[in-house]
C-alpha cells in the first residue's frame, strides 16, 4: 500500500508555493503526496490554470499518477515515478509564469538519468513571480556554484496579459554541494534596465529618472531597453547589483493605472532595504535557496528579511527531508538562515 | 468549476468588441479572448462563427488565444450573412449550424456566448437554446468594472430551464400551493387520493378551459369545489363573469329549457317578457350544472351545441345568442350506465368526460373527518360570532363515533357540517361537552334511520309470509336492521365490523363475521341470499 505524505495546502502562505515546493520534493525523493485544502482560503479556491500546468509538467517528467488534478480541485494526490530527462515543452496559459514552472521541475531534472532541454512558453516577466533575468543573473549562478550545470536562453519576452514569451533551459544532472553566503561582497557593477514593449518610451525614461535621483546613479548605469512591439505590451524595470559573492536583482512592473514613478519607487525601495541590511541575499533569493541547500544537505546564508514564503518552504522541506532550518536575527536586523 | 466534461464555447466574433489594432488590444476587454484568459476556467474548444469578411480579425484572435490559452482549440466557422440584422436570415443560418453540429452532450458542455454578435443574433441564440436546438447554457460575459490590464471581466451562465432557479421554482411552488389551498379552502386533507385529485384539478383549472366533470355522492363537496375552481380562475384573470350554479334536478318540464337557455317574449304561454337564461348569465364566467344526469333529452342536445359552438337558440328564438362559459358538471349517478341505458346522450357525455374526477364520500376518507371538523368548527364559530371548542373527552368521543362504521354520513359533508353547527349553536360558554356529543350522536342515529317504506320490504323475498308471521316483532325489527346493514356492506366481514363495532372496540369478540353468519343462520339466511335479494338501484 502506498504511504502518502499528507500536506495541508491552507497552511502558511496558503497559495501555490506549498504546491510547487511539494511537487519538487516529491519528485526528488520519490515520496507520494496528498495535498488537501489547496488554496482553501483564496477567493477562488483550488487549482487554477497556472498551478495545473505545474502539476502536469511535474507529472510528465516523472510519469506520476495523479488524482484530483483538475481545475478547481482542492485535493491532489501525486505518486511520482522515476525522473526522466529529455526534451520537454510546456505552454502556460493566461500568460502564467514560465519561471515558476521551471523552478518546480528544475530540482528534479538535476537528478534525472540524462540531460534535459526544456522549452517554456508563456509569461517571462510576471508580477508575483521571479522574472527570467532574476533566474539568469541571481539564482542560477549560485546554483552553478553548488555544482549544477544549467544554462538559460531567452527567446522572447512575455508580459502579462498577452504572454507569448519563451525561454529554453539546458540542464545536466549533478549533485549539489553545500553553500555558505555570509556577505554580498564588494560591488562590481550596478545598473538599472527598463524594458519596454509597445508602450511609450517616456515610461522607461521616467522610471530610470527615479532610479537616478534616488540611488544617485550615473547615466551609464541607466539602460533603456526598447523591445519590439510584438513582445508587448509590457514594461519591467530591473535593477541589478553585481557583487563579488552574490548578484541580486530587484524588479518593478509597469501597470496600467500606476505611474512610472510609483513603479520605479517600489523597486528602488527594495534595493535600499537590501543594501541597508548588509545581508548577502534579499527576501526572494532567500526563498529560492532553501530547497537547493536542503537537497545539498547543508548550507547557510544571511538574508535581509524572512518572508512567509520562506517559512512555508522551510516547513514543507522539514516534512519531506527532516532537515531543520533555523533563523537567527543578527545585530544589523538581518537574519542568518542555516539549513541542516 | 470542477468539470470533467470539456467546455465548448459557441459564439460569434464580436466585430467591434473583439477587435483591436496594435498591442493596445491587450489592454482592452475583448469578450471572446477574455474567456480564454481566465485562471479559473479552461475552454477546450471555441467554435468561432464569423462573416467571411472578418477573416483577418479571426486570424488575429486565433493567434492571440493560442498565446494566452494553449489549451484552447479555436475552430473558425464562416457563415455568410447578407444582413446580420435580418431575423429570418440569421435564424435560418444558425438553425442550419445547430442542426448540423455534432453535439456530444455526454462528453462536452456547450456554452452559447451571447455577448458578441448583433441583437438579432442574440435573440436567435436565445430562441434556439430555449427550443433545445442548442443543448447548452447561455453564456454572458461582461467587462471589468475598471478596464485595467489583466482584468478579464466576468461571466454568467444562464440556464433556460426555469426549474433550476430556486427562487423562481419556489415562487411557482408557492403559487401552486396557494391555488391548491384555495381549492381546498384551507381544508387540510390527509387522504392521498383526494390530495392527488385536488392537485390535478388545480393544474387543469389553470391550464384548460375544457369542461370538468365532478362525480360523487351528494354532499361530497362538488358544488364547493366548483366554486373554488371559479375563484382560482378568477384570481388568475381567466374569468371575468359570475359563478352560476344550477341543480338540474330542480329543472323540470318546459321551464327547464327556458331557465337554462332563456326565451323570447311570447315564446310560449306565460312568456310575457324576454328571459336571458342561466347560460347567458354565465357568459365569461363559470357554469356549474349539478346533477347533469337529470337533464331532459332536449336540454342535453341544446347544451351540447352551447358547449361546442358557444352559441345556442333561446326557446322560441330564431337568432342565436352567444355565451362563453367554463362548464363544470356534477353528478352522483354513473353517467356511463345512463349512456348505456339511453338516458344520457353519448356525445354530450364524451364532451364533458375529458377531465373527470370522483370525489370520495366522507366514509371513504375517514382520515379527513378530523381536519374538516376543525375547519368547519372554525367556520361556524365565525358565523356564530363566538369561539366554540370541544372539551377534550367530548372531542375524542365525537371523533370516535364519526370515524366508526356506525356513522353513515349519508349526506357526507353536509351532514358533518350540520352536525357541528347544531353542537356549536347549542354549546354553552363555547364548550361542546360530553352531553352535547351524546345527544348529537343519537340525533344522527335517528337521522340515518332507514325510511319506513324500505323497512317494510326489507325481509320480502328472504322469508315467506308464514315465516314472517312466526317472528316476534322484537326479532323482526332486529333482523330487518341487520339485513339492511348487510345490504349496505360489500362483504360479510364489513357488515360484521359495523354490527359488532362496540365489541370490537372492547376486544370482547374477534370474529364478528362468524358471529353474524351464525345469527343469520338462525333464520335460515346466509350472505349469498341476502346479496342476491339486494334491491336494484
Amino acid at each position: 500500500m502506498t504511504t502518502f505524505l499528507e500536506l495541508d495546502g491552507s497552511e502558511g502562505e496558503g497559495g501555490g508555493q506549498i504546491l510547487r515546493t511539494a511537487l519538487s520534493l516529491s519528485m526528488c525523493t520519490g515520496t507520494p503526496i496528498r495535498i488537501a485544502n489547496i488554496r482553501a482560503r483564496r477567493k477562488v479556491p483550488g487549482l487554477m490554470r497556472q498551478h495545473l500546468t505545474a502539476v502536469q509538467a511535474a507529472a510528465e517528467i516523472c510519469g506520476a499518477e495523479l488524482e484530483g488534478g483538475r481545475l478547481g480541485s482542492t485535493r491532489l494526490s501525486f505518486v511520482p515515478g522515476p525522473i526522466r530527462g529529455g526534451d520537454y515543452r510546456f505552454a502556460i496559459g493566461t500568460a502564467g509564469s514560465c519561471t515558476l514552472v521551471f523552478q518546480t521541475v528544475l530540482p528534479a531534472l538535476l537528478r534525472a538519468d540524462e540531460p534535459s532541454r526544456i522549452r517554456l512558453q508563456g509569461g517571462t516577466h510576471n508580477p508575483l513571480a521571479p522574472p527570467y533575468h532574476f533566474l539568469e543573473r541571481a539564482f542560477l549562478p549560485l546554483l552553478r556554484r553548488m555544482g549544477a550545470v544549467v544554462s538559460l536562453e531567452l527567446q522572447r519576452f512575455g508580459f502579462y496579459p498577452a504572454g507569448g514569451g519563451e525561454f529554453t533551459a539546458s540542464i545536466t544532472p549533478a549533485t549539489l554541494a553545500p553553500l555558505t553566503l555570509d556577505q554580498p561582497g564588494t560591488r562590481l557593477n550596478a545598473y538599472a534596465e527598463s524594458f519596454c514593449a509597445a508602450l511609450p518610451i517616456a515610461v522607461a525614461r521616467r522610471e530610470l529618472d527615479v532610479v537616478r535621483k534616488r540611488l544617485g546613479w550615473d547615466e551609464p548605469q541607466l539602460l533603456l531597453r526598447g523591445l519590439s512591439n510584438d513582445q508587448g505590451p509590457g514594461n519591467a524595470l530591473l535593477i541589478t547589483l553585481e557583487q563579488e559573492a552574490v548578484t541580486e536583482l530587484f524588479t518593478g512592473f509597469g501597470e496600467k493605472g500606476v505611474t512610472a514613478e510609483a513603479v520605479a519607487a517600489h523597486a528602488v525601495d527594495q534595493v535600499r532595504q537590501y543594501l541597508a541590511s548588509g545581508a548577502a541575499v534579499g527576501p526572494y533569493l532567500a526563498d529560492q535557496l532553501l530547497l537547493p541547500l536542503a537537497l545539498a544537505g547543508t548550507g547557510s546564508f544571511t538574508a535581509s528579511a524572512v518572508t512567509r514564503h520562506s517559512l512555508t518552504n522551510a516547513e514543507v522541506i522539514r516534512r519531506f527531508l527532516g532537515t531543520p532550518i533555523r533563523t537567527e536575527t543578527l545585530d544589523s536586523g538581518a537574519c542568518r538562515i542555516s539549513v541542516g | 468549476m470542477t468539470s470533467i466534461k470539456k467546455i465548448v464555447v459557441i459564439g460569434f466574433v464580436g466585430s467591434q468588441l473583439d477587435s483591436g489594432k496594435g498591442m493596445g488590444r491587450w489592454e482592452k476587454w475583448r469578450p471572446t479572448v477574455g474567456l480564454t484568459q481566465r485562471e479559473d476556467l479552461v475552454i477546450h474548444r471555441l467554435e468561432l462563427l464569423h462573416a467571411p469578411r472578418h477573416r483577418p480579425l479571426v486570424d488575429q484572435l486565433v493567434a492571440d488565444i493560442g498565446q494566452v490559452s494553449p489549451e484552447t482549440r479555436v475552430n473558425p466557422v464562416s457563415i455568410d450573412l447578407a444582413d446580420p440584422w435580418d431575423f429570418g436570415e440569421v435564424y435560418g443560418a444558425l438553425y442550419d449550424f445547430a442542426t448540423g453540429y455534432p453535439f456530444d452532450t455526454e462528453k462536452e458542455d456547450y456554452w452559447i456566448h451571447i455577448t458578441t454578435g448583433t441583437h438579432v443574433v442574440q435573440i436567435c441564440w436565445f430562441l434556439m437554446a430555449e427550443a433545445r436546438y442548442l443543448p447548452g447554457l447561455l453564456l454572458q460575459t461582461s467587462p471589468p468594472r475598471r478596464q485595467k490590464t489583466g482584468e478579464v471581466g466576468d461571466y454568467v451562465l444562464i440556464d433556460l430551464d426555469l426549474s433550476k432557479y430556486d427562487p423562481i421554482a419556489r415562487r411557482f411552488a408557492r403559487e401552486q400551493a396557494d391555488a391548491i389551498a384555495l381549492l381546498k379552502s384551507g381544508i387540510a386533507t390527509r387522504n392521498d387520493h383526494f390530495n392527488r385529485v385536488i392537485t390535478e384539478i388545480e393544474t387543469v383549472a389553470v391550464r384548460s378551459r375544457a369542461p370538468i366533470l365532478l362525480m360523487g355522492p351528494t354532499g361530497a363537496g362538488k358544488s364547493f369545489l366548483a366554486k373554488r375552481v371559479y375563484e382560482l380562475k378568477k384570481a388568475r384573470r381567466q374569468l371575468e363573469g359570475p359563478f352560476v350554479e344550477v341543480n338540474c334536478a330542480t329543472l323540470r318540464g318546459d321551464g327547464a329549457a327556458s331557465a337554462l337557455f332563456g326565451h323570447t317574449k311570447g315564446a310560449f304561454t306565460g312568456a310575457v317578457a324576454e328571459r336571458g337564461g342561466l347560460l347567458r348569465s354565465a357568459d365569461r364566467g363559470l357554469l356549474f350544472l349539478d346533477e347533469i344526469g337529470e337533464l331532459g333529452a332536449d336540454e342535453q342536445a341544446m347544451l351540447l351545441k352551447a358547449i361546442e359552438e358557444k352559441k345556442f337558440f333561446p326557446v322560441g328564438g330564431d337568432r342565436e345568442v352567444e355565451s362563453h362559459f367554463q362548464l363544470i358538471a356534477g353528478t352522483h349517478r354513473d353517467l356511463r350506465r345512463d349512456v348505456a341505458a339511453g338516458r344520457f346522450r353519448e356525445d354530450l357525455f364524451a364532451r364533458i368526460n375529458l377531465w373527470t374526477y370522483e370525489l370520495p364520500s366522507l366514509t371513504r376518507r375517514p382520515e379527513d373527518i378530523e381536519p374538516n371538523l376543525d375547519y368547519l368548527l372554525a367556520q361556524h364559530s365565525t358565523e356564530l360570532g363566538r369561539m366554540v371548542r370541544f372539551n377534550k373527552e367530548a372531542r375524542r368521543r365525537y371523533l370516535g363515533f364519526a370515524t366508526s362504521p356506525a356513522a353513515r354520513w349519508s349526506g357526507n359533508f353536509r351532514d358533518l357540517s350540520a352536525s357541528l353547527l347544531r353542537m356549536a349553536t347549542l354549546a354553552d360558554g363555547g364548550r361542546i361537552d360530553d352531553d352535547l356529543v351524546n345527544a348529537e350522536i343519537s340525533r344522527l342515529g335517528t337521522l340515518w334511520q332507514p325510511e319506513p317504506t324500505t323497512t317494510e320490504c326489507t325481509l320480502d323475498g328472504l322469508l315467506t309470509e308464514a315465516e314472517l308471521s312466526g317472528l316476534d316483532l322484537f326479532d323482526r325489527l332486529q333482523l330487518e336492521s341487520v339485513v339492511r346493514i348487510c345490504r349496505e356492506s360489500r362483504t360479510l366481514s364489513e357488515a360484521g365490523r359495523r354490527l359488532f363495532a362496540a365489541s370490537l372496540a372492547n376486544r370482547s369478540s374477534n370474529n364478528d363475521a362468524d358471529r353474524l353468519r351464525k345469527y343469520l343462520a338462525r333464520f335460515g339466511l346466509d350472505w349469498g341470499r341476502i346479496n342476491a335479494s339486494r334491491p336494484k338501484t
